[in-house]
């Protein structure tokens, strides 16, 4: 006899076929336990699936016989459902089983998550958040592989041939770059909010109110939140007021911003400031937003001594760390260098301020608009250039709002292994990865357009709030990024050569470059959406990529992948870099790397390694204005390394296994990990490997610096 | 002697121009290459060597080390020769 909680189900269930109420338990995900009811499986079987209701009875009758036959003794509702997926499989049924999946977790792997940090992402701390988060992303993850993107894009995605960024936030939009005139007009009147905000009057009401802005933007957006102009549009707030105010006013939007390890998943705000010396010329006439939301009569132009005021002292909080002397993580400062900021009054004095902090801190990002180009930065690197509607629109500045709905990167190395030194192979392996992008941007639009119908009572109902007569996120003026990833590898696999070694290497390198170039420029007029090429952070993707080549391209990739193999420490050199170990001098990299730049329009950097070196501002600032004025380099970071001690408490320069001066082992190793500063215990495997492979210009800052003026404009 | 590339795209109305002295330049037994910014070759070559306005015209040795460059403008071949003979003086 089977008996299950003590009742025999068995022969009820076989004398009476259509039994629906056996005495059998059931744990439902709902954290309850619901009376056996086989009418269950039908219903769903009919709701989730196009499958008839006659198999789907017969399915059910088959897994209550199944499940009396096993005698199990906890029958759970994700139990039911895979005998019932089963059942589908049988019947040759694979479209119904996959509308009919359960996405969820093992039991072991949770457990995993809550005992270990997550390293996908260095900007996860390790915590109950962090592992809501995780979790949360999981699910999603897999919903959007199945139910958001094809079986083709899934695919891609799953081989390494593309790599779909921030799946886990299928429902967002991917990253945001707006403007502080939105909250200075319209207050803090977000849907579902509990309280509604006037316009501030006062500056650290504005504050207040910006940072309650960027968490709920973070909730919204998967990534980086960028603003602009941010000492200009704090400008009208702070005339009359003294230094001590205006410096208190910079420490706190910093700490502000670089404490926020609070909000969602225990992370902080991927905070992006873009900062000006002088006055942007799209700003100049715009007329200015005070106090209380009202316009002060005077356009910003008037306002170049508070906003110079403020941005200097940004830096000196910068320079200062946190409380113990650590560099700040975020937010990240970009000061942008233009035509106009080398006419400023005051620009040598800033620049050494800025380049100051650069070599004690590295927070400082140089980002070079030339000519007429203006931009807003956000994210690891990426930039939007303001076009003419955009110039338009920076008449009244709460309407740059900007957004990139979502990032592919492509396996640049696979397409080598693939076209097996075939040139033509190479280039029809390019456009066909880059097809799949583009079809994946198409899927992901659908979907968030299809959630933004939902308007206010949709899941992303403060993108769709309409305070200008346009819904805060503006789709129209949304990008659609393409990234690369192992441009370096693939010019190894495909010439012998790596970008550094030669300058056909380097000339190979650019030209599959333009050629993504020249396709992105054809889907964007074929679709009319802003397809453009971006260099991808690719935190974690470097290592991904490598490590499924291994798997899939052994042996060949096993003399391709960077790192050591060993101990899986393995990574592809991002983007369109040229190799992290090159002992090539900083200029050298900024030239060579800053060729690629003009082709990649959504934004690229070059990074230059300090290490332990410090040097001193005046050098910096040279290499700054050479750049600007001899390069087409987009943007420079410079990153020192360094070891803070918890038992003593104090921040050394580069990394260290014991503490300089306590000799503890308690360190922590600090530095960039892509765009942004972070612990190095929590990076990932591949950026371990890169970071030990890092040449660090040491010897070159140190002993050269009068080789800092030499950027030659002939050096081909 | 001396060569010199040229960069052009389509809707540059300069560009013809440009040409115009390559040939002549040609004529004169110059090596010229010329180089359609819209095509993946003339791209690449133009990143090479910094191409941001069209048509550009960069002068180089046999060494490819550049004598001149003119970026957006559009010299006369008389200019290009002196300044080719003036640099093998």
């Amino acid at each position: 006899m089977n008996t299950l909680r003590g009742i025999d189900v068995h022969n009820k269930a076989r004398m009476d076929e259509e039994t629906t109420d056996m005495a059998l338990f059931v744990r439902t995900s709902k954290e309850d336990l619901l009376d056996w009811k086989r009418q269950r499986i039908v219903d769903a079987l009919v709701k989730e699936t196009l499958i008839d209701i006659d198999t789907a009875e017969e399915i059910s009758k088959e897994v209550e016989i199944q499940i009396i036959d096993y005698q199990i003794k906890v029958v759970t509702a994700p139990l039911i459902r895979e005998l019932v997926d089963a059942k589908l499989i049988e019947r040759g049924l694979e479209q119904a089983r996959k509308m009919h999946t359960r996405l969820g977790v093992p039991l072991y792997d949770v457990d995993q998550l809550i005992l270990n940090p997550n390293k996908e992402n260095a900007n996860v701390p390790h915590g109950p958040e962090a592992t809501n988060l995780t979790l949360a992303e999981m699910i999603k993850k897999e919903y959007a592989l199945l139910n958001v993107f094809s079986q083709e894009i899934g695919d891609a995605h799953m081989h390494g041939d593309i790599h779909i960024h921030d799946l886990g936030f299928i429902d967002r939009p991917y990253c945001s770059g707006q403007s502080l005139e939105y909250i200075k007009r319209f207050g803090l009147n977000l849907p579902n909010s509990l309280s509604i905000a006037k316009p501030a009057k006062h500056p650290e009401v504005l504050l207040a109110h910006m940072v309650k802005f960027a968490a709920a933007l973070q909730s919204n957006f998967a990534g980086a939140i960028g603003w602009d102009a941010v000492n200009l549009f704090f400008a009208p707030y702070l005339v009359g007021l003294r230094d001590e105010e205006v410096r208190q006013l910079a420490q706190m939007l910093v700490f502000e911003f670089s404490q926020q390890a609070v909000a969602r998943g225990g992370q902080a705000i991927f905070t992006d400031i873009n900062l000006y010396w002088e006055i942007p010329k799209h700003f100049e006439d715009v007329p200015a937003i005070g106090p209380g939301g009202t316009y002060t009569g005077k356009p910003y132009g008037y306002y170049l001594e508070e906003a110079q005021r403020f941005v200097w002292f940004l830096f000196d909080v910068f320079k200062e760390g946190d409380g113990v002397g650590r560099p700040f993580f975020f937010p990240k400062p970009l000061v942008h260098i233009t035509e106009k900021f080398f006419q400023t009054e005051g620009h040598e004095a800033f620049l050494n301020h800025i380049c100051d902090i650069a070599s004690e801190k590295g927070n400082t990002y140089f980002v070079f608009d030339r000519g007429d180009t203006a931009k807003i930065s956000e994210c690891c690197r990426l930039s939007f250039k303001l076009e003419d509607s955009d110039l338009e629109d920076a008449k009244e500045p709460w309407k740059m709002r900007y957004t990139a709905l979502q990032n592919i990167t492509l396996n640049l190395p696979r397409m080598g292994y693939l076209a097996k030194g075939d040139d033509t192979k190479l280039y029809s392996n390019i456009s066909d990865f880059m097809e799949m992008a583009v079809q994946a941007h198409l899927q992901k639009k659908a979907f968030i357009e299809k959630l933004l119908s939902l308007k206010e009572k949709g899941p992303l109902a403060l993108l769709t709030m309409d305070k200008d007569g346009s819904p805060y996120l503006r789709m129209h003026r949304a990008t659609y990024l393409i990234g690369m990833l192992g441009l370096n590898e693939l010019v190894k696999i495909h010439t012998g050569e790596e970008l550094d070694h030669s300058e056909t290497a380097l000339k190979f390198g650019l030209k599959i470059i333009a050629h993504m170039k020249l396709l992105v420029d054809k889907f964007t007029k074929k679709h009319g959406m802003r397809f453009v090429l971006e260099q991808t952070p690719a935190e974690s993707t470097a290592y991904r990529f490598a490590k499924l080549d291994l798997r899939y391209h052994s042996p060949e990739s096993g003399h391709i992948v960077k790192g050591d193999i060993s101990k899986v420490e393995v990574y592809y050199t991002n983007s369109t870099y040229l190799p992290v170990s090159s002992r090539m001098n900083p200029i050298e990299r900024v030239r060579k790397e800053g060729l690629f730049h003009p082709l990649i329009e959504a934004g690229a950097l070059t990074h230059i390694w300090l290490g332990e070196a410090r040097p001193s501002k005046e050098s910096l600032a040279n290499l700054v204005t050479k750049t600007f004025k001899r390069t087409l380099n987009d943007q420079i970071a410079f990153s020192p390394e360094f070891t803070t001690c918890s038992s003593c408490g104090k921040t050394a320069r580069g990394l260290m296994e014991k503490c300089r001066y306590c000799g503890s082992g308690e360190v922590e190793g600090i530095t960039r990990i892509t765009g942004y500063f972070t612990k190095t215990s929590s990076w990932n495997k591949g950026k371990i490997g890169e970071l030990h492979e890092r040449f660090r210009n040491q010897g070159f800052f140190k002993d050269g610096e009068s080789d800092i003026i030499n950027i030659r404009q002939k050096s081909h | 002697m001396g060569s010199v590339k040229i960069f052009w795209k389509s809707n540059c109305s300069k560009c013809p121009s440009a040409k115009s002295v390559g040939s002549i330049l040609e004529e004169e037994g110059i090596k010229v290459a010329i180089f359609d910014l819209d095509t993946v070759n003339g791209l690449a070559e133009g990143a090479y060597y910094s191409v941001m306005a069209t048509p550009t015209m960069i002068i180089e040795d046999e060494e490819s080390n550049q004598i001149a460059d003119f970026r957006g403008t559009v010299p006369t071949a008389q200019e290009v020769q002196k300044l080719i003979g003036r640099y093998y003086q």
